[in-house]
């Protein structure tokens, strides 16, 4: 059948409305780089898009000698490599039991985990439990009470759930016990969603930030999204020079583009070989039995 | 091996959930949960004879309506515009430029939210062109709930699509074939075949959605309010951390966060007895 007129129009319509509204996915990013590279006057002139006026490296200079930001970096490093791979420990650990259909206790504690899911902690108490805990302020804060995401805990339980039992059987025959079957059969097996999980896992470590508000007060262990936000409050404390004495190559204006785009750069870096594994995953995530 | 995972669960999820009893205490912090004197429903009375908190209460709920009535059916409407891209290498490509704001945190996103409104950002140089002042967008109350709304919708649409280009993929393509037989064009088809089959996913996402009603995420309105808009968009959140977190009326705050998860349990309970009149409900 031939397209109608009216489908063509819509088709034509439908291309350039979903190029245009995608444009706008990257083009602030884009255009904050631009803004980091160039002069100050030029980036205040409302002369900037995409590409850099009176290219100059003096804002990026400025920013990469910033010790504090760099001390944040360290912590959200830190949280992403140690916290990622203790949640997906922990999250493995927890999944693999109520993947089993021998677990009797299954039915009953996977609704008491969706149940949470549902019913969120509040604020004040989920505050209140973690200070008695006297996590405040510790960068173990940011990790120990995010540790399972129920969500990605249910990824891999739903992979889990896929390898046959028999397997299981053949295992304990030839003397593994749970520890073993787990980490000898169903990790390896279970590659592709433990890759998965991790990078969900990762982005939610990069991205800490209600955890730091609400945590912590002591600034050396400011994760990098706090950082960044304190410095987007007082631009002047990132620039921790007097602007009005002296002649510098960089301004609050650029000095913000190019602190946004440092908290940024590790995502959008991996973020084009990776983003299929987010999208396989995000769909494993649907309740089974 | 499940220990751990329970002992977790127990700690961070049910003793909050336990922890809420302080609402109906005057809770102190040095006497504990088990010696702060019980007082029954007073910091209710408190709550509801307090004028501050209905104009936290009125900004919540319109900004939970706006992004319920605009938020919820973008990546609906987006997914359905998805399907109609017939060149792969356009619709992968278009796809990953939308699903990248998704992992981007909220302050980032703020941050961009502020230079691309700010009076040198690039709406207001457009605005420019055609001769209009520029207007200080973050800084007005009238624009706030709009760029609140809007960003969510530019930060989630994107990845929001997945779960219904999965439910799209799942129709029989038997089903086409014959609506065109039958004479159908392709916006017939889209009406008839393609929204149906997604309604039952939409409809768990909505009830989903509901549950959390008032809940319209701290991260993002923090990071977007400045003290010229907490009239129109300082909300439950925000309020609680301050005057909780930060000011260490415990109790009181509990109570308003108690009444935030009761509204959002009546709200899936009710959606939930409809939906299971037509469809599906959650339970």
């Amino acid at each position: 059948m031939k397209p109608s007129t009216g489908e063509k129009v819509f088709q034509a319509f439908n291309y350039a409305f979903m190029l245009a509204a995608s444009a706008t996915m990257v083009f602030p990013l884009l255009q904050l780089l631009a803004v980091s590279f160039s002069s100050p006057e030029a980036a205040d002139s409302k002369k900037v898009f995409l590409l850099p006026v009176e290219f100059t490296m003096g804002t990026w200079e400025h920013v990469l000698r910033n010790e504090a930001l760099w001390t944040s970096f360290g912590v959200t490093v830190f949280i992403a490599v140690v916290g990622t791979f203790l949640s997906v420990l922990f999250s493995l650990l927890t999944a693999y039991p109520l993947s089993r259909q021998e677990f009797l206790l299954r039915k009953p504690i996977m609704l008491g985990i969706v149940i949470t899911m549902i019913f969120n902690a509040p604020m004040i108490p989920y505050f209140l439990t973690v200070r008695e805990l006297g996590l405040m302020n510790s960068i173990w804060v940011l990790i120990v009470p995010g540790l399972i995401g129920t969500f990605n805990m249910i990824v891999i339980r739903t992979f889990l759930m896929g390898i046959p039992s028999e397997l299981d059987d053949a295992s304990r025959i030839d003397g593994c016990n749970d520890f073993g079957t787990l980490f000898r059969i169903h990790l390896p097996l279970s590659k592709p969603v433990i890759a998965t999980v991790s990078l969900f896992y990762a982005v939610g470590y990069w991205n800490t930030f209600t955890q730091a508000v609400l945590f912590i007060r002591d600034q050396t262990k400011w994760p990098l999204q706090m950082r960044l936000r304190t410095y987007l409050q007082s631009p002047e404390e990132l620039a921790s020079v007097n602007m009005f004495l002296g002649d510098y190559d960089f301004n609050t204006t650029t000095l913000k583009a190019a602190t946004i785009l440092f908290a940024t750069i590790p995502i959008v870096l991996v973020y084009p070989f990776l983003q299929k594994y987010f999208v396989k995953g995000s769909l494993l995530g649907s309740l089974k039995g | 091996m499940i220990f751990p995972g329970i002992l977790y669960y127990a700690v961070f999820k049910y003793v909050p959930l336990m922890g809420s009893v302080i609402a109906i205490q005057d809770f102190k912090i040095l006497k504990g949960i088990w010696n702060s004197p019980w007082v029954g429903l007073d910091n209710f009375q408190f709550i509801f004879s307090y004028r501050d908190f209905y104009v936290v209460l009125r900004n919540t709920a319109i900004i939970a309506f706006y992004k319920l009535v605009f938020g919820f059916p973008a990546p609906i409407l987006l997914a359905l515009l998805f399907n109609e891209i017939r060149l792969m290498l356009v619709k992968r490509f278009v796809q990953s430029l939308f699903y990248l704001p998704h992992f981007l945190s909220w302050v980032v996103v703020g941050g961009i939210v502020f230079e691309v409104l700010s009076s040198q950002g690039i709406v207001n140089v457009i605005r420019g062109w055609f001769g209009y002042e520029p207007v200080l967008f973050m800084q007005t109350e009238k624009y706030f709930r709009t760029i609140v709304v809007l960003s969510g919708i530019w930060k989630g649409v994107g990845w929001g699509t997945i779960i219904y280009l999965a439910a799209i993929a799942g129709v029989n393509p038997n089903l086409y074939e014959a609506a065109v037989v039958d004479g159908a064009n392709r916006f017939k088809q889209t009406l008839h075949i393609t929204l149906p089959t997604m309604l039952p996913t939409v409809v768990v996402l909505f009830l989903l959605d509901i549950g959390n009603f008032l809940e319209l995420g701290f991260d993002q309105i923090y990071n977007l309010l400045t003290p010229m808009t907490y009239s129109v968009g300082d909300i439950i959140e925000t309020y609680v951390y301050r005057a909780g977190v930060l000011q260490g009326q415990y109790s009181v705050t509990t109570a308003i966060g108690l009444f935030q998860s009761v509204i959002g349990f009546a709200l899936l309970w009710a959606f939930n007895r409809l939906a299971r009149k037509t469809e599906q409900g959650l339970w």
